[in-house]
């Protein structure tokens, strides 16, 4: 590893590093009520790299907490694979905390509703990716991006070094590609439509108000005129 | 008890025997009979209730109906009071030494006889003070140091006072000498002591062994004049100050609700500053133009809602400005996507129904690209939205207009034009036309 001296706090100016990642959980119903907890479900909550690489190169460690309900919810995974599989019978909001190997570098977090049950499909009710496998289970998770915004000289080679390390595409349980891409086509139609219905509206508008005024001044003609 | 209730209401007592030595001796016995049949339940009373006054230590509770069919004399009369029947201890008149005494004087107290201590109890409370002694050269090489107030003599006095006193400064001060030695407040008195002590202390190095008092003699004199004052106020001084406590609290909440009424009226400052953004080039005469707005505010009627969309609308800054993430740091990419902290509530309702409406994911993958154009769409929405509303109160107003002139002149009628409001006006028109 390289020796920076002393100016390894120093940030570098204008650089930006990207790093995806997708977090989730899978769920499996055990298909009846356990006898001694009630538990219903086997889960994994997980974080991994969008490409494959390795994070623990520049990630010092990742706690997830959960609902407070279970044995010491704060656990703390220091190398990969990040993740915690547990039991249980209900859905609750894990906080995922991502720590960076360099100290100078603020911890992100992100917050994944536990899926454990599929919902039924509603508009606009698509907030993570939930996809049912025969084989693995449900299977629900974001995607999601690091933004290192002028990172310190230390993060950097530690983002290169994992950047060294990447070996191609992981796959994934859910096709991120496609939907990125169906999202952004979906997002540029709708604007679309929007921007020419605000046009329509804006000319509507306009007619409205010279009607009103036009209105007004009749109105005020047939007042003032004797009847 | 009961006995106690009725001795209290002054009611004729039940036939208690006259206590004598046997009755007394016999109420355990009796006692002891009378709790057996005390924890049976008496005729009449109900299980449950039993159940419940009997649920702790089996005694008896404090009102029980006496008069049932057990009912034994007496029923829960006490004889008065049981003292104990044991062996009274002895005492006997001793003599005693008391180690404070030196002439060994001999006195005597009563004593029980079963307690057999040798030292006098009170020994302990005579406590014996170290007072520090100097011999006159020490006096000579380290305590000279304040001829000016203190002599030789004096500093001796003050020490012979303080041994004789055990070091109780009231007394001491009470005692000084004042015809050979001068005034001496409590506060001198000390300040010397301590000084002298510390002196000794430091010149025969017993600093780390000895903590020695410091003793800040200003304090203590303006803590005791401030206390001085406080007590000679005048009744007049006390009620001036409480009036001025209270004005200053009158003051204070005054002053907050004028800081809260300035806050409300920038936040109006601010909000219509947004509107009337456009109208203004130089800061400075938009705040002229506003202070006139203001004032002019109460004679002009309220511009509508419609006309300030519309102002809105035409300037741009409708819409949502998303906060800009610049500068360094990590952070998520999808914290870009969140909605800024001020927007209203029915705007961020509006804009929920818009995205069901349109069938937009309403938290897409955050890769660069969507979240601007995703933002840019929520912003044209919230256009969308306003639009909307302004139109539909355009239409509402052209109704109006239209019925108050067909009431003002019957027969005639104003066109609407056909594209406002399609679903309206062929219904609105067949009926007018």
């Amino acid at each position: 590893m390289a020796d920076f001296g002393g100016d390894s706090g120093g940030r570098l100016k204008g650089v930006t590093i990207v790093k995806p990642i997708v977090y989730g959980n899978i769920a499996r119903s055990f298909g009846k009520k356990r006898e001694e907890d009630g538990h219903t479900h086997q889960w994994k909550v997980y974080l991994k790299p969008y490409f494959n690489e390795d994070m623990s190169i520049y990630v010092k460690k990742v706690h997830f907490k959960l609902h407070e309900s279970y044995a010491n919810p704060n656990r703390i995974v220091v190398k990969p694979p990040y993740e915690v599989t547990e039991t249980g019978w209900g859905e609750f909001e894990v906080v995922i905390k991502i720590y960076f190997n360099d100290q100078s570098e603020r911890p992100v977090t992100c917050y994944h509703i536990l899926k454990l049950f599929q919902s039924p499909v509603v508009d606009g009710e698509l907030t993570s990716t939930t996809t049912m496998d025969t084989k693995k289970g449900l299977v629900s998770e974001s995607y999601e991006e690091i933004v290192f915004q002028e990172p310190t000289q230390v993060m950097q080679h530690y983002l290169m070094l994992s950047e060294q390390s990447s070996n191609g595409l992981l796959s994934h349980d859910t096709d991120f590609e496609e939907k990125k891409t169906k999202t952004l086509d979906n997002i540029v139609n709708v604007k679309k439509k929007v921007k020419g219905e605000i046009l329509t509206l804006k000319d509507k508008l306009k007619l409205a108000r010279e009607t009103i005024s036009k209105f007004k001044a009749e109105l005020a003609k047939v007042q003032k005129a004797p009847t | 008890m009961s006995a106690d209730v009725r001795d209290i209401l002054d009611m004729e007592r039940a036939n208690t025997p006259e206590v004598t030595k046997d009755s007394f001796l016999a109420t355990k016995k009796r006692n002891f009979e009378r709790t057996k049949h005390a924890s049976r339940r008496p005729e009449g009373m109900h299980r449950e209730v039993f159940a419940l006054l009997y649920t702790d230590k089996k005694d008896a509770p404090p009102l029980l109906p006496t008069d049932t069919a057990l009912g034994i004399g007496g029923g829960y009369k006490q004889t008065k009071a049981r003292l104990g029947m044991k062996k009274v201890r002895k005492w006997e008149w001793a003599p005693f030494a008391n180690p404070a005494r030196t002439d060994a004087a001999a006195f005597h107290h009563w004593k029980r006889v079963s307690d057999d201590s040798g030292e006098y109890p009170f020994a302990m409370f005579n406590v014996q003070l170290e007072i520090p002694s100097y011999t006159m050269t020490e006096y000579n090489a380290h305590l000279r140091n304040n001829i000016t107030n203190w002599s030789k003599v004096q500093t001796d006095h003050l020490f012979d006072l303080a041994r004789r006193f055990d070091l109780r400064f009231i007394v001491m001060a009470d005692r000084w000498n004042r015809q050979q030695h001068g005034d001496k407040t409590v506060e001198d008195l000390k300040e010397r002591y301590y000084e002298v002590v510390a002196l000794l202390a430091k010149a025969k190095n017993q600093t780390i062994e000895k903590r020695v008092y410091s003793y800040d003699p200003e304090h203590e004199r303006r803590r005791k004049e401030q206390l001085e004052k406080l007590f000679k106020r005048t009744t007049l001084q006390v009620e001036e100050e409480q009036i001025l406590i209270n004005e200053m609290k009158k003051i204070e909440a005054r002053k907050k609700e004028r800081e809260r009424k300035t806050q409300d009226l920038q936040k109006l400052i601010s909000q219509a500053d947004q509107q009337n953004e456009h109208a203004s080039s130089t800061p400075s005469t938009r705040k002229y133009e506003k202070k006139l707005h203001k004032k002019k505010v109460h004679h002009q009627p309220r511009p509508s809602k419609v006309d300030s969309v519309v102002n809105a609308i035409e300037i741009g800054s409708s819409g949502i400005k998303f906060a800009d993430l610049r500068g360094s740091g990590v952070s998520l990419r999808s914290q870009k996507m969140k909605l800024p902290a001020n927007i209203g509530q029915r705007k961020v309702k509006a804009l929920e129904q818009a995205i069901q409406e349109f069938k937009v994911d309403p938290a897409p993958p955050p890769t660069e690209d969507i979240c601007t154009s995703f933002n840019e769409l929520r912003s044209d929405m919230v256009l969308l939205c306003e639009l909307r509303t302004a139109l539909s109160t355009c239409i509402y107003e052209m109704e109006s207009l239209k019925h108050q002139y067909e009431a003002a002149c019957p027969g005639k009628t104003l066109n609407i034009p056909p594209s406002m409001a399609p679903l309206k006006t062929e219904t609105l028109d067949n009926t007018t036309n």
